[in-house]
């Protein structure tokens, strides 16, 4: 970026942050399950989509990853501060309930190994169904699971580098030079000046 | 209050970066009673959560009370070896029982027991709460 060294800070309380953070409150306050249900209805979308674009699998399989990750959320929304946006603070669980499903079915595949039990791939992966993937499938598949969320929050969810440097733990820094690579690797194995929507 | 940094440098976005972000673009997903589900499944959550610890502490009582009248009786019978004396309640500290022993009959014992069955699932809740 050309004024990395100008960084301005600024500090805005969007309407739509308010209200949720009022929900929030609503929510942890008197175990209020209809303003729960307001802000799963807000945020859906985005926190499905995001889901679907690091998974890659099916959507039935995504949504279920949605299912549990507001269902973790509602465990954890005491921890919400407040800080940053709420979308932020969703996709942080989104990519923590992600990672550890994967745990779970890599253990689960590690037993089945084991047993000596050959299973059936269990999520698509961005090499395969040629037929089916997008320009957006292929070009997620050269990037590793951590570029791909990395990206995904940045350009599919907007979120700043802080926000995303939240969300995944990492410095902003290490966010910055992830997205860089990320788009190297891009420019290094598409096109993308030619594409189609994914 | 909720707040959202931006950082300016971010906001300075090249071709590329809107070329990318138009790739990323999707479109909205229909909620088509997602919420709903969800929510349910919280209210049930919810509800399950409420009734475990009432409904094991009943099983609990229920497994436990026969050997627990049966202690008591127990103790009840090694109480009345004791000296009298030693187990006589003072008049100065309870005037109104002239010489109370121990060895309690049956009924009082579990109208006690029941009690502090009672106190005890009231201070769980409370805790719990």
């Amino acid at each position: 970026m050309a004024c990395d060294g100008a960084w301005a800070i600024i500090q805005v309380a969007t309407p739509l942050d308010a209200e949720d953070q009022s929900l929030v409150t609503l929510a942890v306050a008197s175990q209020d399950t209809a303003a729960y249900g307001e802000l799963i209805r807000r945020h859906q979308s985005q926190v499905r989509n995001f889901l679907r674009k690091l998974a890659g699998g099916s959507t039935e399989d995504a949504d279920d990853l949605a299912q549990e990750c507001f269902l973790h959320a509602w465990d954890k929304l005491q921890t919400y501060s407040g800080r940053g946006s709420f979308i932020g603070w969703l996709l942080k669980v989104a990519y923590t309930t992600f990672l550890q499903s994967k745990r779970k079915s890599k253990r689960y595949s590690e037993v089945l190994n084991e047993v000596g039990y050959v299973a059936e791939q269990q999520s698509r992966s961005y090499t395969q169904d040629a037929d089916e993937v997008s320009d957006l499938d292929k070009l997620l598949a050269v990037l590793t699971e951590e570029e791909r969320a990395i990206m995904v929050m940045s350009y599919a969810c907007g979120l700043s580098h802080r926000e995303i440097g939240d969300a995944t733990g990492l410095p902003v820094g290490t966010v910055k030079s992830i997205i860089f690579r990320g788009k190297e690797k891009i420019r290094t194995n598409f096109d993308i000046k030619d594409h189609k929507h994914g | 209050m909720t707040s959202k940094i931006i950082n300016m440098a971010e906001k300075l976005k090249d071709a590329e970066d809107r070329l990318l972000e138009s790739m990323f673009a999707a479109e909205p997903i229909a909620n088509d009673g997602f919420s709903q589900r969800i929510v349910t499944r919280i209210r049930r959550r919810i509800w399950v959560r409420r009734l475990a610890l009432p409904a094991a502490m009943l099983v609990g009582g229920l497994v436990a009370f026969k050997p627990a009248m049966q202690l008591v009786t127990v103790s009840s019978t090694l109480l009345g070896v004791m000296p009298r004396e030693f187990l006589e309640i003072p008049a100065s500290v309870l005037p109104q029982v002239e010489s109370a022993t121990f060895g309690m009959p049956l009924i009082p014992t579990i109208v006690l027991s029941a009690m502090v069955v009672v106190a005890g699932i009231l201070g769980t809740r409370l805790l719990n709460e």
